[in-house]
């Protein structure tokens, strides 16, 4: 790349909070035309907050942006593509029920509303030639593609827009390696035209591949700019990681109890491999893997509502019933999802009726609710959790996320559970909550409860977890204790396991 | 112990608007109603009259009672059955058939209930399979309004005796046994709702569905018995309103369907479910047979009648979600 050319955008002195939450503190990158360059952090680092602000969503508290050596006010998703800046979703935001030449249209101006289903898929086809997707019918509904298609579709749509600056905000998620491959050489491609790319990713291997340079995100501060040519994975793991596992976490079981759960050739649809899983009495047992790599399915499994195409999954001995919530929560299984807003809590409903609400039967008799019997119970399981007893009429709706969360997984307590399966445990939960939820989980696994937690986190994983095993694309790839695991190795594991040559 | 306090400041003040915004909720339409009484008994001569009074409870208990039950599937995020008009036809015209047929009104009534239930189920199972209940409504009352039609020739069905109407009739120191089968109703359906299991998962799953269903929660169950809840208060008040009547007809009571489902919003359960009680739901059909009365009395003709109380209604139930929204925050 021309090193001496001039930045074609240049953020300086960046800074944005939400709240009491730092999300950016002095951040700066710059960037040249025809250059890539890869943001990379953990998640909740900032790489997506620069984003947004750089493609108008957010505004920054503080700092100044220029593109082309000239200040630009990014204050709307307008502004920033007037400016030339076009983003590639990790969502897709293309229309299922149109057609692939009616998407590349939607949303800007270059065509007449007057042009035909004719016009519009030869304008397309040209559009559709530079993704390589010269073979595609521009009549095609876009939900007939493959994941992969519609994201190039989707890069289509933005190369339609002709900018200047493209960002990708993790477009290879979703995708298989084949996929992977047809987007990294759109990218390239973008590249060699003179567009500058910023390229968001968990994915180490593509970085290698295709990036000039590298800017790292390590709690909203961005590291200085890297030539790719220096570095190699271990150097980029350090450098992301940068701190040491504090005392966060407590103590970790001495010794393990009997086997409670174990899943026999479990085969899960939307997972590729079978897993295989052993978990004991006291044992936090960690899965850690990427987006797509099938965590997710294995913990809705075991919890009755992912569909099980083959294989068993036993509880204490005897087969698990796994179709549906209600057995599973007979049984003893308690779970917990990752996302509490959308199926952990009611919001509407008070901590006293979130709380029991996957045991209200063992609070009834012939089907009347024992108020007093429903509260003592629930006031147990608050002070358990460390909630405030006296606010049980509070509506959950109303508490910090800390709080709600300690209520989507203080509710389970109530069924006695032998095995708590939990999801993401911690997203956005602030530190003080974050510690007393791990102490919680520590506690109830001393009690002699099973308990498997499932985070895209590796640090989290590490810290609090007796044994890990490791999924990456649909696979099981590891499962050996938390003790033989170091942190860059983990996140080796779960990044990128081979992608990388070096 | 780390206690749960919000971001300390500030906290205290805002749960306390809310405090406030949510009691002007809870409160405003009793608050209204006393109003409105007020000020009719004053302008209106002939309203604060034993006559009156009676007819106002009167037309309540059919629209309260229904409003009731329908309260249980709003409660339940299944927003309203609109099939209201056509079976309380298919109850009134059982009741008047088994009725007369066996010569015994209470072998009538269970009759009418029984096939609002067999209805209801058929109307619960369908949005239990995850269809829309609007669409499932509306369809079914199409349905039984057409077989009800087919089956009675559209003709009138009339009580060949007067025995028939002794539900209507009966009082117990002037007051008509359907105001106290009302207020009967109401109890059983509050307890229903607010004090048993089922009554507790009818509000949850209406909070979130989602949630619900991991918490083990049946959404074909839960709507099922939503539905049953509905039905026998239909049943009940179908009997009611023909006892009153003593004949129906295919087309009858057009306005029923909408008047309930009126009560239900002016009450103030949220149309999307989990927040609410029957009892408000029978407060809010009160205040609709009040102003309709009063209209009545003042000699307002029909049209002006629906268009006031249309008008009314919007305006109500915009405040009122607007105050839950503010005090949601």
């Amino acid at each position: 790349m021309n090193s001496t050319a001039p930045y074609r955008l240049e953020a300086t002195g960046i800074f944005k909070s939400y709240g009491a939450v730092s999300a950016l503190i002095d951040v700066h990158i710059a960037l040249r035309p025809g250059e890539v360059m890869a943001l990379l952090g953990e998640n909740g680092a900032g790489k997506s907050t620069i984003v947004k602000i750089i493609s108008g969503l957010v505004s920054p508290d503080d700092g100044t942006i220029q593109i082309d050596g000239e200040d630009v006010l990014l204050n709307s998703v307008n502004a920033s593509q007037a400016a030339g800046i076009a983003v590639v979703q990790q969502e897709f935001s293309t229309v299922g029920t149109l057609t692939v030449a009616e998407n590349l249209v939607l949303g800007q101006r270059g065509a007449p509303w007057w042009w035909g289903p004719r016009k519009l898929n030869s304008s397309a086809k040209a559009i559709l030639a530079r993704v390589g997707l010269a073979d595609l019918d521009p009549s095609t509904l876009i939900e007939k593609l493959s994941v992969a298609e519609m994201q190039l579709v989707e890069i289509a749509r933005v190369l339609a827009k002709d900018a200047k600056i493209v960002i990708f905000d993790e477009p290879t998620a979703a995708l298989s390696d084949a996929e992977i491959e047809r987007v990294l050489k759109v990218v390239k491609r973008l590249a060699a035209e003179g567009r500058s790319i910023i390229y968001v990713t968990h994915r180490l291997g593509e970085v290698f591949e295709i990036a000039d340079q590298v800017v790292i995100f390590r709690n909203g501060r961005s590291q200085p700019s890297m030539d790719v040519a220096e570095l190699d994975v271990d150097k980029v793991v350090t450098m992301m990681i940068g701190r040491e596992l504090g005392d966060l976490y407590p103590q970790r079981s001495e010794a393990l109890g009997e086997v409670v759960l174990e899943t026999r050739g479990l085969k899960v649809a939307g997972m590729r491999g079978e897993v295989n899983l052993k978990l004991h009495r006291g044992e936090i047992l960690g899965l850690t893997g990427q987006l797509g790599s099938g965590t997710t399915e294995i913990m809705k499994a075991i919890a009755g509502t992912e569909d099980v195409l083959a294989g068993t999954v036993e509880l204490d001995g005897a087969p698990l019933d796994l179709h549906g919530r209600r057995r599973g929560i007979l049984s003893g299984v308690a779970y917990c999802s990752p996302d509490r807003k959308k199926d952990g809590i009611f919001r509407g409903a008070t901590i006293r009726q979130n709380l029991s609400s996957p045991w209200l039967r063992r609070v009834s008799r012939l089907g009347v609710v024992i108020r007093k019997q429903e509260n003592n119970e629930a006031v147990r399981s608050a002070s358990h959790f460390a909630i405030d007893q006296t606010r049980m009429n509070a509506l959950v709706g109303n508490l910090s996320g800390g709080n709600q969360q300690k209520v989507a997984v203080g509710k389970w307590l109530g069924i006695r559970p032998r095995v708590l399966l939990v999801e993401e445990p911690t997203r956005g939960v602030d530190v003080g909550a974050r510690a007393e939820i791990y102490a919680q989980l520590r506690r109830l696994c001393d009690s002699g409860v099973g308990v498997i937690v499932s985070s895209s986190d590796t640090n989290e994983v590490l810290g609090l977890s007796d044994t890990i095993a490791t999924f990456y694309r649909g696979n099981q790839t590891a499962h050996k204790p938390a003790g033989e695991w170091t942190e860059p190795e983990l996140v080796r594991e779960v990044m990128h396991r081979g992608e990388v040559a070096k | 112990m780390t206690t749960v306090q919000g971001s300390a400041i500030g906290f205290q003040e805002r749960a306390g608007i809310r405090r406030t915004l949510n009691a002007i909720r809870n409160y405003s339409l009793p608050i209204l109603i006393a109003l409105v009484y007020i000020v009719a008994s004053i302008l209106v001569p002939q309203f604060l009259t034993f006559e009156t009074i009676r007819a106002i409870l009167l037309a309540t208990s059919v629209t309260g009672i229904i409003a009731a039950g329908m309260t249980a599937i709003t409660l339940s995020g299944n927003l309203f059955s609109l099939g209201v008009t056509a079976s309380v036809v298919l109850s009134g015209v059982i009741y008047i058939w088994v009725g007369s047929a066996s010569g015994n009104i209470y072998i009538g009534a269970i009759a009418a209930i029984f096939a609002a239930l067999v209805v209801g189920f058929a109307q619960g199972f369908i949005v239990g399979l995850g269809l829309n209940p609007v669409v499932v409504t509306l369809a079914a009352g199409a349905i039984i309004y057409g077989a009800t039609a087919i089956v009675t020739g559209g003709k009138v069905v009339a009580a060949q005796s007067r025995e028939l109407g002794r539900f209507a009739t009966f009082a117990i120191v002037g007051i008509p046994l359907p105001v106290f089968v009302l207020v009967a109703f109401t109890a059983v359906a509050w307890f229903l709702t607010e004090r048993t299991k089922i009554g507790r998962n009818v509000h949850l799953l209406g909070f979130n569905k989602l949630t619900a269903r991991n918490s083990g929660i049946s959404f074909m169950g839960t709507t099922i018995w939503a539905f049953l809840i509905f039905s026998v208060g239909l049943g009940v008040a179908a009997v009611l309103q023909v006892s009153q009547t003593l004949q129906v007809q295919a087309d009858n009571f057009p306005e029923l369907t909408m008047n309930v489902v009126a009560a239900v919003l002016v009450g103030g359960t949220a149309v999307t479910g989990g927040d609410g009680s029957p009892v408000k739901s029978v407060i809010g059909a009160l205040f609709i047979a009040t102003i309709t009365q009063i209209m009545v009395l003042v000699g307002v003709p029909q049209g002006t009648r629906y268009f006031v109380l249309g008008v009314v209604v919007v305006v109500l139930v915009v405040t009122l979600h607007l105050l839950r929204k503010a005090g949601s925050r």
